[in-house]
């Protein structure tokens, strides 16, 4: 059964070094069976002047669209048009500004009914202006006007509006109608036709936010079921970033309030939401996504360089028993400080301990400054040693970088040392505990992030920030080979298990399929000569039962609908929608 | 959860020297919440919802674990109470001004005089060399002009991200080239010539071409004052009404200083220029140039084209009039030239054209949406 899939990514896949690009190639690459449509929207001039990655040939067809550019398509709306535009942006301002419906019109209920109330504005609203775009054109224009500065100045200063909203001058206006228009910008493309996103068994996001929103609108027009995968929640990505942006409060209140409800909205309209942990599940659960909707999807990650050192070929009974290994990138967040003020009171314990430590600076300027105090730390915690009176000494904790002499490669790393020390305080999905595991190593982390639920029960886990519990693992690990070795194996079964690329396109195989026997595309029965048949598919192919032979229309046809026709296992879900053929 | 027994503390773990309840009492005694929050007061004081506060506090390291800590299911409840009970005083902090956009300030300045310095010395070129030699200089002198143009009008308060179209260009071409020819060939159609060349009108050409700097000028000067409005106001009518009065002011100040520059080349030429047609120009040209570069094309486009094509018409029907039979298609422009003189034409023609678009720009670039900060990504 092959399912054609549209594959809807913002600023990443197919892009060179975009987000997300090493998953979404993965994936596209596993899934050699079904058939991929990409749908990309690039996020700056220079991602779109890099180009694309080389694309395999289960990918048909790319369509880009550019999210920093304005391309207003001239079209300048009449009178009875703009009141349209004013009334679906007023809507969708409102919910945003939080102003109550029109008094009188909101019916008292419980907290959760308004809530869905309100969720249900938001998406009238929002599909109101899609339904403008297609229908008119010249949604950007519109949202760049004056008419939207003074629909956006009135939920502002509407009565129940967002305390903070009121605040408002006219740059912030300005500013929230801008981002606004851009943020919108899918709304105007051309991808919801039969021959692009109508022609897809289901729309794939990648992320949540502006990536998904073109999902959304296939799902509205054409019936097109939505998976929403994010390994990192984009609105927490949102409110971080926000944070060190000098915006005025109104702004961030507004965008912040305006996200929120695209989140809800796209979980609300996903078939299935795919989080990464269980970090961003709880994130999606607060943003309103239906517990049952969800199924986490751990990332994938590259195995096989691991084997060797997993499996004891190399590495495993050479390693230093004596040594402690800590490998990533080095910032303020992974507490290296921490590290070796626990270091210190595991060379109290077990003398002759060494720890290396593995990594790089990160990006960010304060990164090599940390390294730096890291080092003059070390130092003066640790004096050099030597064998003898005659040898030359050296420092206890060693600094240093893969593709040096010593440590060739990342798996080399890990081989090198007998226990993998993770001390970070802040940490999303802990990529280097999983290669740790990978490598059969036993590994001692701070309770942060992720790190629990990847961990599970084969390693230790100590409380971030706490030098001493992480010293006393760490010794108790030391002291222990045999400990340390059914631990390490442990974590290899559980790795392999759990966190493979394997194990995640194998999940989304069975995400694709389940989501496409559950709501499969419904195009209109046709008979010999393409006209529409009316009652085509009779009433009891929508109940459960015996499956009544149509003949489909064969452009329309979908892809995994070919062969012969079976009975329904599943029954289909009511109300049945027809969509091509009708009035847009 | 481990898969074997021996946990850290466990025997074999590290014989810990003391006392392990130490840091419970002395720090957070009363209220652990309330120290959280003066750990994190920044967080609380500019958050504008509870989530906000939460993805601060997790990108901190506190993690539902520290929020069971503070008897808190998780740490969008702990984030909840925060958010509540940050004290949030009513009002704003102070706003710093909205930078001015950074940029070759002092370049399209100097560039604006460009077109100036071209256009005079291609004008003054004609007037000197006579015969053979004129049409010489005119196909050189009119491409030098227009790249002056171009490069004067590349950056700027007057540059223009927007396509204008050719038809525009074409159309505001003729017009300047009227101003040059046209007065001339009116008057000397009218009298049954042209018999040999014309006199041109080069005093009200170099007027135009040296007024692209004022017009750069006045142009920035209006976007710079509009932009410190922009900040002060807290309404878009509040904005609206007080930017109306600077707009006209602003081309009140350009229209005087064409009139200045058109005076001087009058002098300096020794010739009479056409302060009405040449001034109408001026006027028509900025109020177009400001519109385009604000995204407003639709009706400056027409404009241009009406105006164009009205002189065109007047000096077609002049020379019309000649065939057999036609000569009543004359009588109007006739009538004006008459009454006001040849200049009378393009006055009139640019002269409605620029009040249109007068009316149109303090309807249009007196609001806040004209004045949007650039729509591209940054």
């Amino acid at each position: 059964m092959v399912v054609r899939i549209g594959l809807l990514t913002e600023g990443g896949y197919p892009y060179v070094g975009g987000d997300a690009g090493l998953w979404c190639d993965r994936l596209v690459r596993g899934l050699g069976q079904h058939e991929f449509d990409v749908y990309a929207l690039s996020r700056t001039e220079r991602q779109e002047d890099q180009g694309w990655i080389q694309l395999p040939p289960q990918v048909g067809r790319v369509r880009t669209a550019p999210l920093w550019t304005a391309h207003s398509d001239g079209v300048v709306y009449g009178r009875r048009t703009r009141r349209r535009f004013a009334e679906a942006y007023g809507e969708l301002l409102a919910t945003v500004c939080g102003a109550p419906r029109a008094a009188g019109a909101e019916a008292p209920g419980e907290p959760e009914d308004s809530a869905d109330a309100e969720a249900d504005r938001f998406a009238s609203a929002l599909y109101g202006l899609a339904e403008l775009a297609r229908d008119e054109g010249g949604l950007a224009g519109a949202l760049r006007s004056e008419t939207a500065m003074r629909v956006l100045e009135r939920a502002c200063r509407a009565p129940g509006a967002l305390r903070t909203a009121r605040t408002a001058r006219v740059p912030d206006l300005l500013t929230v109608a801008t981002h606004l228009e851009r943020t919108l910008r899918p709304l105007s493309l051309d991808w919801y036709e039969d021959d692009a996103l109508g022609s897809a068994d289901l729309c794939h996001a990648a992320a949540g936010g502006a990536a998904a929103l073109p999902g959304l609108l296939a799902r509205h027009f054409l019936g097109v079921p939505l998976l929403v995968t994010e390994y990192g929640v984009q609105l927490r990505a949102r409110y971080l970033a926000a944070a060190t942006l000098e915006e005025a409060p109104a702004v961030r209140a507004l965008l912040a309030a305006f996200h929120g409800r695209l989140a809800t909205e796209v979980y609300r309209a996903a078939a299935i939401v795919t989080p990464g942990n269980t970090h961003a599940r709880r994130w999606q659960e607060r943003c309103g996504a239906d517990r049952a909707k969800l199924r986490t999807v751990h990332p994938g990650i590259e195995a096989a360089r691991f084997a060797d050192v997993g499996e004891g070929v190399r590495g495993s009974r050479c390693a230093d028993p004596d040594t402690l290994v800590w490998v990533g990138r080095i910032e303020p967040s992974k507490d290296l400080i921490s590290l070796l003020h626990a270091f210190a009171e595991v060379r109290r314990a077990e003398p002759g301990t060494r720890l290396r430590i593995v990594g790089a600076p990160a990006e960010a300027p304060e990164a090599a400054t940390y390294l730096t105090h890291c080092k003059a730390l070390a130092a003066q915690l640790f004096p050099d040693e030597a064998e003898g009176a005659h040898a030359v000494g050296d420092n206890p904790v060693s600094f240093e970088e893969i593709g040096g002499p010593e440590i060739p490669s990342l798996e080399e790393a890990y081989a090198c040392g007998a226990l993998v020390v993770l001390s970070s305080v802040v940490e999303g999905f802990p990529v280097g505990l999983v290669e740790a595991m990978f490598c059969g190593r036993a590994t001692v982390s701070t309770d942060v992030g992720a790190v629990v639920e990847v961990i599970g029960g084969t390693g230790l886990v100590v409380p971030p920030r706490n030098p001493r519990a992480l010293a006393e693992a760490c010794v108790a690990l030391l002291r222990d080979p045999e400990r340390r070795e059914r631990l390490g194996a442990a974590a290899r079964a559980r790795a392999l298990e759990l966190f493979t690329v394997e194990q995640n396109v194998t999940a989304f195989h069975g995400i694709y399929l389940e989501i496409v026997s559950h709501s499969p595309v419904r195009r209109v029965v046709v008979d010999d000569e393409g006209e529409p048949l009316p009652f085509g598919v009779p009433a009891e192919a929508h109940v459960p039962g015996r499956w009544t032979v149509t003949r489909f229309m064969t452009e329309r046809r979908p892809r995994w609908a070919e062969g012969a026709p079976v009975r329904a296992t599943v029954p289909p879900p009511a109300p049945v929608r027809v969509f091509a053929g009708e009035g847009a | 959860m481990t898969i074997d027994s021996v946990g850290p503390g466990a025997p074999g773990g590290l014989d810990a020297p003391g006392e392990t309840g130490r840091p419970a009492g002395h720090r957070g005694a009363v209220d652990p919440v309330k120290a959280l929050m003066h750990r994190h007061r920044e967080l609380c004081e500019r958050a504008v919802d509870p989530l906000e506060i939460a993805a601060g506090l997790e990108a901190h390291g506190v993690t539902d674990r520290t929020a069971a800590r503070l008897r808190h299911r998780d740490v969008f409840s702990l984030a909840e109470e925060m958010y509540a009970r940050a004290a949030r005083d009513g009002e704003d902090p102070p706003r710093a001004e909205t930078p001015g956009r950074p940029g070759p300030r002092a370049y399209w300045a100097v560039l604006a005089l460009v077109p100036g310095v071209l256009g005079t010395a291609v004008v003054v070129a004609l007037r000197l060399t006579d015969g053979p030699s004129r049409p010489a200089v005119a196909a050189f002198g009119a491409p030098a002009m227009a790249a002056g143009l171009y490069l004067a009008f590349r950056r700027g308060p007057l540059s223009t991200r927007n396509r204008t179209t050719g038809a525009a260009r074409a159309w505001t071409c003729w017009l300047i080239a009227y101003s040059l020819v046209g007065d001339g060939l009116l008057s000397a159609g009218l009298d049954g010539g042209p018999h040999g060349p014309w006199p041109l009108a080069t005093a009200s050409v170099s007027a135009l071409f040296l007024a692209c700097a004022p017009a750069a000028w006045c142009a920035h000067l209006f976007a710079a004052r509009a932009r410190r409005r922009l900040s002060a106001s807290r309404g878009l009518e509040e904005f609206a009404a007080s930017v109306r009065p600077l707009f006209i002011g602003v081309f009140g100040l350009f229209l005087s200083a064409l009139c200045g520059l058109l005076a001087l080349c009058g002098t300096v030429l020794d010739e009479s220029p056409a302060y009405a047609g040449a001034g109408a120009l001026g006027a028509l040209l900025l109020l177009a140039r400001m519109l385009v570069s604000r995204g407003f094309t639709r009706v400056p486009g027409r404009v241009l084209v009406g105006a164009g094509a009205a002189e065109a018409t007047a000096l077609a029907t002049v020379l019309a009039a000649r065939l057999p039979g036609c000569s009543f298609l004359a009588a109007p422009v006739d009538g004006l030239a008459e009454a006001a003189g040849p200049g009378a034409v393009p006055a009139l023609a640019c002269g409605a054209g620029a009040l249109v678009l007068l009316v149109q720009a303090t309807r249009t670039l007196t609001r806040a949406s004209a004045h949007a900060p650039s729509c591209e990504a940054p």
